[in-house]
């Protein structure tokens, strides 16, 4: 009798102890079932920007968008690879399946993920994208923990180990340690109707390589380029979305 | 035998040496920490490509330990046994100081840690687990102290209750912890097997933890132990070890087999030195011979050899700790399938990782403040029996492992 007791109480409590494992299997999922309900809204927004980088147009050795980036948002160089900051980089790549294949020069930046998984992961929400489709860190909220660095499938993250002291724009606030950073695709210029510092740059040494617009208007530049020529985003089989499109990749 | 609960005497002269040592560690923990956060945490070994270093990984490794010990309390304080009782105290106290260190090593690893009070309560995001778990970690000291407090007011029904839900929120905690990782698109950390082997491993590190802690305690206050209890939390310990174990073939089978994982897999069993903890701490030392010392007939019913074996499990699980966290960034995600970056200015392609003297230094500093806080307990709290031995059995029969 006494065992046949015991032996109830056991599977009550293990019960218990299931229903236990359960429930925090249970939780996330069930967030995340909240996730793609909410961003499946964004697309709707009357602005999106988005980004068309043309290879074809980008000279190898050039690097006018970087350091205009650098100098637009006062990231500066340290020579310590391992924790320079850059919003914008420029990577070569060579072929892997087949030789005689010419190597290409990519710009590389945060994509501003549709389904961004930065901004899913930051516990504060200092991630966030934007009604207009800018993926952007607040950096008076993040409290740097980096999860959104390991989250972000790209490298596009990137995290101030150091106080910067170097400013050369005084018009942008200077960048403080122990927060995240990424392209923010220079979202203060874009809200006074400017272009970003890259663009910019890229027009003034007549290369146009870098088009940013608004995905959402049929009539604009970026619409057309996407519409004309054959396409390609980063590792789309993620599922991330990205918007930025590359031509002759 | 009704069983007495006594505080240590704590005024040898070891005593207060050790715990000037831990206070002075204690103090360059601090120091460091601050450091790094006066200065920027490039000081620390991460980097843009890692950016999480030794903190992280003590910080899981002590979330589990303190599972584990909340398990053998548990026994007596869910199951009933009357012979764990003796152990309930010090175990759920284990436990409360382990996730303080866990919390601890957390907090002081942000980037900003004049934020960390506001802005988790003023922006809570649902959907990030690294949101969810400092929730879970905080009511979990909490209870861990509520369950203590009954236990040691001798309210048998609250216990009962409280370590009910301690024991239910641990796993919750450990799902959660594990699931920080476990649903990351990174090649390596992305799997749904991650927290159950996170609970796992964080079981049978703690319950050795647990074994080491009881041995040392009665030996070092000459406290008399009966061995059997022991003996038999060192069988628990080689079950669980056996489904750790498991968990950890099947999640690598996985990534072997499968095309997408398969040339992160092989980076992770072969390639460099994270891969000799793997084969070397975690699967030989942290589980093979511990099996082999726990299954044997003779060593398995020694106290000398099943504390070896839990001596084994820890490091092997620190070592899963480590292989959990860094090997995943470090493999890099394939940003072009077909191409390889060949130059960038940033380190692409697979990432290096090298702690640094003050990452070290704050990992020392968490631990010394948990060994400081654990001596000091004993000293001010009735956790410690003045004998643990059966409640059925004759004294006699009692191995005073205490008087040597
Ligand atoms: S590219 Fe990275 S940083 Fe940018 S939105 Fe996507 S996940 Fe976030
Ligand atoms: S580092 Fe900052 S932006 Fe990134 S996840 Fe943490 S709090 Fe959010």
């Amino acid at each position: 009798m006494g065992k046949t007791m015991e032996r109830r109480k056991f599977l009550k409590t293990g019960a218990l102890v299931g229903a236990g494992a359960a429930g925090a299997y249970g939780l996330p999922l069930l967030t995340s079932l909240r996730a793609s309900a909410g961003n499946a809204l964004a697309p709707s927004a009357k602005c999106r920007w988005g980004m068309v980088i043309d290879l074809t147009k980008c000279p190898p050795n050039c690097t006018a968008c970087v350091d205009a980036c650098k100098r637009e948002n006062n990231v500066g160089s340290t020579g310590d690879r391992l924790r320079d900051i850059y919003r914008i980089r420029k990577v070569t790549i060579e072929s892997t399946l087949a030789v005689g294949v010419a190597p290409k020069a990519v710009p590389l930046l945060c994509n501003h993920c549709d389904e961004p998984p930065c901004a899913l992961v930051c516990p504060i929400k200092a991630t966030y994208k934007r009604e207009d489709g800018i993926v952007i860190v607040d950096p008076h909220r993040c409290m740097g923990c980096r999860y959104c660095v390991i989250a972000c499938p790209y490298n596009a993250r990137h995290f101030n180990f150091r106080e910067n002291d170097q400013r050369p724009n005084p018009a942008y606030p200077k960048r403080q340690r122990g927060v995240a950073e990424s392209c923010d695709l220079c979202a203060h210029l874009l809200d006074q109707g400017k272009q970003p510092a890259c663009v910019a740059a890229c027009e003034g040494i007549q290369a146009k390589a870098l088009c940013v617009g608004n995905l959402n208007d049929p009539a604009s530049e970026i619409s057309a380029l996407i519409r004309n020529h054959s396409v390609k985003r980063l590792r789309e089989d993620l599922g991330t979305e990205p918007k930025v499109f590359y031509i002759g990749l | 035998m009704e069983l007495k609960f006594e505080r240590i005497a704590g005024r040898s002269k070891p005593f207060y040496l050790l715990s000037c040592g831990l206070a002075g560690l204690v103090a360059a923990g601090v120091y460091s920490t601050w450091l790094m956060h006066d200065q920027g945490l490039h000081l620390s070994g991460m980097s843009s490509r890692i950016p999480w270093g030794l903190p992280i990984v003590m910080a899981i490794f002590y979330i589990g330990l303190s599972a584990g010990s909340l398990v053998i309390s548990s026994l007596y304080g869910v199951f009933g046994k009357l012979e764990y009782k003796p152990f309930a105290r010090v175990a759920t106290y284990m436990a409360l100081l382990l996730m303080i260190g866990a919390l601890l090593s957390i907090l002081t690893d942000q980037g900003r840690i004049d934020r960390v009070v506001v802005e988790p309560f003023s922006h809570f995001n649902f959907l990030s687990m690294l949101s969810i778990n400092p929730f879970l970690y905080s009511s979990y000291i909490l209870i861990c102290a509520a369950y203590l407090i009954v236990m040691m007011a001798g309210n048998e029904k609250w216990t009962k209750i409280l370590a009910l839900i301690a024991v239910l929120w641990a796993i919750l905690v450990h799902s959660g912890t594990g699931a920080i990782f476990g649903f990351v698109p990174r090649a390596l950390y992305n799997s749904p097997l991650l927290p159950p082997s996170f609970v796992a491993a964080a079981l049978s590190s703690g319950t050795a933890l647990m074994i080491l802690v009881i041995l040392a305690l009665f030996r070092l206050t000459g406290r008399p132990l009966d061995k059997a209890p022991v003996l038999w939390i060192g069988r628990l310990l080689a079950v669980l070890v056996l489904i750790a174990g498991y968990l950890v073939l099947v999640e690598n089978a996985h990534r072997l087999y499968a095309h997408e994982s398969r040339a992160a897999e092989r980076f992770f069993l072969l390639g460099g030195a994270h891969s000799l903890l793997f084969w070397g701490g975690l699967l030989l030392v942290g589980s093979v011979l511990p099996l082999l010392i726990l299954f044997h007939r003779r060593a398995g019913a020694s106290i000398r050899w099943v504390a070896v074996a839990a001596v084994m499990v820890v490091a092997g699980v620190l070592c899963e700790r480590y292989l959990i966290v860094i090997p995943g960034l470090a493999y890099p995600p394939d940003l072009f399938p077909g191409w390889t970056i060949t130059q960038s200015p940033i380190e692409e392609g697979i990432a290096s990782y090298a702690m640094s003297l003050y990452e070290v230094l704050q990992a020392l500093g968490v631990v010394a403040l948990m060994g400081l806080l654990f001596l000091w307990g004993l000293r001010t709290l009735r956790l410690l029996p003045t004998e643990a031995r059966r409640p059925t059995e004759f004294p006699a029969r009692a191995v005073a492992i205490g008087c040597p």
